[in-house]
């Protein structure tokens, strides 16, 4: 997928979003799961380190549980958000900004996202 | 709908094109040392206010995108060199912003 | 032009922030009430002794580990070191002194002729090339072994970071001070944001310490490192771990002893002036 976008240039990467917006409107099980081995992964996303995630083993405690996902962020787009950049809210933050810094891909922090919002 | 059909279009056209005319090795080798220079510089700048990444060059680090991305070049492998490079600079910049951001950082309790 | 506006104004708030800053004293004053109030009931010593003096059971595995100390065949070696005459037939003693008890205390300090932090380090490597030596690495190893031996001898008494009243010292001062506030690295973080926003708080199975004292323990026997690799044997310097945390959010280190890190260290360990030296320590 990622060479094809890469080859197809930014009209086409366009036009894949769109139809990943439709069709991602549910992340498949695939996709959750994904999202979840990137999450886990110290050299991905590692929330473990400040978070605990059901199924996680040794989570730190820095940042809140993330639990209850859908009820804090009522809009997914604002928990991409924060994944993507914590900082734009809290220039303080401790939590890096996993988007901003290209510690994940777009494409990863969107897996990321589904699966966080899952829990 | 209309916009979409366009998009389409020119996807199929860039598509096209990309398989009709690949790009010439030699033309590959001086975007290459174009996109060199450009690392190069905004790596020095980086370093100079101390905002310099792990990854970028560091003789410790794994990934070291900087002289990796040299070493394809040498191998001939320009578009590999051109990926290598393009990270290169976006940490050489995102640190340099980073260290302008942090100029004033002082105790906060 | 936008960029040149950006310079110029930053360069402005740079001025005026310099005009503005508070002295070594009031930042340390506030340092120490920060952590005071955060932690009541912890002794201030006590605060040297890092995530043990935050969680009871990290510290009950703390106090048995301790009854046979890692570090203790490190101290036999520096002893040794110190002892050890160079080839020109003087020793450690004819640079640092004759008692072994009163070096660490006077480190870092500020170097009025070089204009610059000196370090135990940097002046044991000194010490070496001025007899015709050669010179210790700098992080780990004899250089640690020696210092392991010299904080040891020096435990109990209390740090005392003297920042002079002299622009090129208070300059160091600071430039040590934003390095400990400032993010730095792919993962943004600067030292302060888990040792003032988070210590007490666990990264993973981690605890993290507290700014405040963490200087005094050092050298540091570290088991993480005397797992790390052949050659290593668990001791470190300050500067060691310094690379070690730049490393991890994923900063490219400065070279040991570089200025930056002399600057931190002056910074960090005025910090701690009050606290006793309890060095070598342990950590996980």
């Amino acid at each position: 997928m990622t060479k094809l976008t890469k080859r197809l240039g930014p009209t086409a990467t366009a036009l894949a979003l769109c139809i990943g917006l439709v069709l991602s409107a549910q992340a498949s099980a695939a996709d959750l799961e994904a999202g979840k081995k990137i999450a886990f992964d110290r050299s991905k996303g590692n929330c473990l380190t400040c978070h605990h995630i059901e199924g996680g083993t040794l989570p730190g405690n820095i940042g809140p549980p993330l639990v209850a996902m859908k009820s804090r962020f009522p809009d997914k787009a604002k928990l991409r958000a924060q994944i993507w950049d914590a900082t734009a809210i809290n220039p303080h933050s401790i939590m890096p900004p996993l988007g901003r810094h290209r510690i994940l891909s777009e494409k990863e922090v969107d897996l990321v996202t589904d699966y966080i919002y899952s829990l | 709908m209309k916009k979409l059909i366009t998009a389409f279009g020119l996807a199929l056209l860039i598509t096209g094109c990309n398989a009709t005319t690949p790009e010439k090795p030699a033309s590959m080798k001086a975007q290459y040392e174009v996109a060199l220079k450009n690392a190069q510089a905004a790596v020095e700048k980086a370093a100079a206010v101390d905002g310099e990444w792990r990854d970028i060059r560091w003789k410790k680090s794994k990934k070291r995108y900087l002289p990796s991305a040299i070493k394809a070049a040498e191998a001939g492998d320009y578009k590999k060199a051109l990926k290598l490079l393009e990270i290169a600079t976006f940490q050489a910049e995102a640190g340099y912003k980073q260290a302008m951001e942090q100029k004033n950082a002082g105790p906060r309790f | 032009m936008k960029k040149i506006l950006t310079l110029l104004l930053s360069a402005g708030l740079v001025a005026t922030a310099t005009q503005a800053v508070s002295s070594p004293k009031e930042d340390l004053e506030k340092f120490r009430m920060y952590y005071e109030q955060r932690f009541p009931g912890i002794q201030l010593d006590d605060f040297g002794n890092g995530p043990y003096a935050l969680d009871a059971s990290k510290r009950l595995q703390w106090e048995s580990m301790e009854e046979f100390p890692p570090y203790e065949d490190y101290i036999d070696k520096g002893s040794e070191i110190w002892e050890t005459p160079f080839k020109n037939g003087k020793s450690f003693a004819s640079c640092f002194g004759k008692d072994p008890s009163k070096v660490r205390v006077k480190y870092p300090h500020w170097d009025k002729a070089s204009s610059q932090v000196v370090t135990l380090e940097g002046d044991i490597n000194k010490c070496l090339k001025d007899n015709g030596e050669k010179p210790f690495g700098w992080k780990k190893g004899k250089i640690a072994h020696l210092g392991a031996f010299l904080g040891y001898e020096a435990r109990g008494q209390k740090i005392n970071v003297v920042i002079p009243d002299d622009p090129k010292a208070l300059e160091a001062y600071e430039e040590g001070k934003h390095f400990y506030y400032a993010k730095r690295g792919q993962l943004n973080l600067a030292c302060a944001d888990c040792h003032i926003q988070y210590p007490g708080h666990r990264v993973r199975g981690q605890l993290l310490s507290t700014g405040l004292g963490q200087t005094t323990h050092f050298p540091v026997f570290r088991a993480k490192w005397s797992k790390a690799a052949a050659n290593s044997d668990g001791m470190g310097t300050l500067h060691r771990r310094y690379g070690g945390c730049n490393k991890q959010v994923r900063a490219r280190p400065f070279k040991a002893q570089s200025r930056q890190y002399r600057n931190l260290e002056f910074f960090h360990t005025y910090m701690s002036n009050g606290l006793a030296i309890n060095a070598p320590g342990y950590r996980e």
